[in-house]
């Protein structure tokens, strides 16, 4: 499991343990990963975290010219696994959750724990206030080097 | 917004390819994908329709490498650029860090230039964003055509670039161009994150 803060890794980690989710992944409204188990490889985690938010957004669009407020989970059923997407505000703006799981636990199951998993986020982060973002002072110094050997020019 | 992540010393940013329909933004996509090592980019995802054009978006997740000991990753966006798509054009600006905007430089397509950018700064002020403050580039496509089909980088930047920021002429079918401008708003995304992040 790897979260981007602390205080979001206890919450998850019951939930992980209460579902029997095989994936999780946790992310900003714009795509952006804030935690997330089970993935091998970083960049598969953003390829998902990008289709989770794009369907996500487009789902709340939809509710929106249907005239209601928000559709609060999608389920997607499959023969192995099945697939939750749901999301949910935070202190820290709105998140939304990507949940696979599979035969061995429900969607019943999954929904319980993570609506409880959400509310734990919602008073881990409230304990939790936000760190001010510190890069290395020489970060921009090394930035034009660093782009040089990137990009080869 | 970028995304810090101190404990597993990341930095994630979010690039979005603007402009209007087929000037080449999914194009540059495919370059970037084809020229980068496998063990630097992820599955390049296309939303598209039957007829290939981009529905809903274009993704491509890279791995800059190392800066300060930080890994630099960058997810790479396009819109789709006909005008009946503005909904979601809207979703996937949302959070942009930088946005490149790639203009056709044939002569005919000089208003579809000037609606899709009206258009950009239209979607980001509807989400409190300015223009001004947001890194942008400009690549000018298709400057491979023959002369009198298009207008030259001067043209388009008298046209397009009325902020005087980086612009670049591109080829995106054949690689011109493409890797200049990633670099060029790479550099202003990752600036712009360390003036506001470093401390005092």
């Amino acid at each position: 499991m790897r979260a981007l803060e602390p205080w979001v890794e206890a919450p998850l980690q019951t939930f992980l343990a209460e579902s029997s989710a095989r994936l999780t992944l946790l992310m900003t409204s714009s795509g952006q990963v804030v935690a997330q188990h089970g993935f091998s490889r970083s960049l598969d985690v953003m390829t998902a975290a990008a289709l989770g938010a794009g369907i996500g957004a487009s789902t709340e669009e939809l509710a929106r010219l249907m005239g209601s407020s928000r559709f609060e989970a999608l389920v997607h059923h499959g023969a192995r696994q099945s697939c939750l997407l749901a999301g949910f505000g935070t202190p820290r703006g709105r998140w939304i959750g990507l949940v696979v799981f599979g035969p061995e636990t429900s969607v019943g199951i999954v929904q319980l724990f993570f609506d409880q998993m959400v509310q734990q986020l919602a008073s881990a982060a409230r304990r939790d206030e936000p760190a001010a973002v510190r890069l290395p002072e020489n970060f921009e110094h090394e930035l034009d080097a660093s782009l040089k050997a990137l990009f080869g020019r | 917004m970028s995304l810090v992540n101190f404990t597993a010393r990341e930095i994630t940013c979010k690039i979005v390819y603007y402009g209007p329909g087929r000037s080449g933004k999914t194009t540059n996509l495919q370059y970037v994908y084809g020229r980068v090592p496998e063990s630097r980019r992820g599955r390049m995802v296309s939303l598209a329709t039957q007829t290939d054009r981009t529905l809903f978006f274009d993704f491509l997740p890279l791995e800059l490498g190392s800066i300060s000991g930080f890994a630099t990753k960058f997810q790479l966006y396009t819109v789709p650029g006909q005008s009946y798509y503005n909904a979601t054009r809207k979703l996937v600006l949302q959070g942009a860090d930088g946005v490149v905007f790639v203009a056709d430089s044939q002569a005919r397509r000089f208003d579809d230039n000037l609606e899709s950018l009206q258009n950009l700064q239209d979607n980001l002020l509807a989400q409190g964003v300015d223009i001004r403050q947001l890194p942008v580039v400009f690549q000018y496509n298709k400057q491979d055509l023959p002369r009198d089909l298009i207008l030259t980088h001067e043209e388009m930047d008298d046209a397009l670039n009325f902020r005087a920021v980086h612009s670049f002429a591109g080829d995106a079918l054949h690689g011109t161009g493409v890797f200049e401008t990633l670099r060029g708003i790479s550099e202003l995304v990752l600036k712009r994150l360390a003036a506001g992040a470093v401390a005092g």
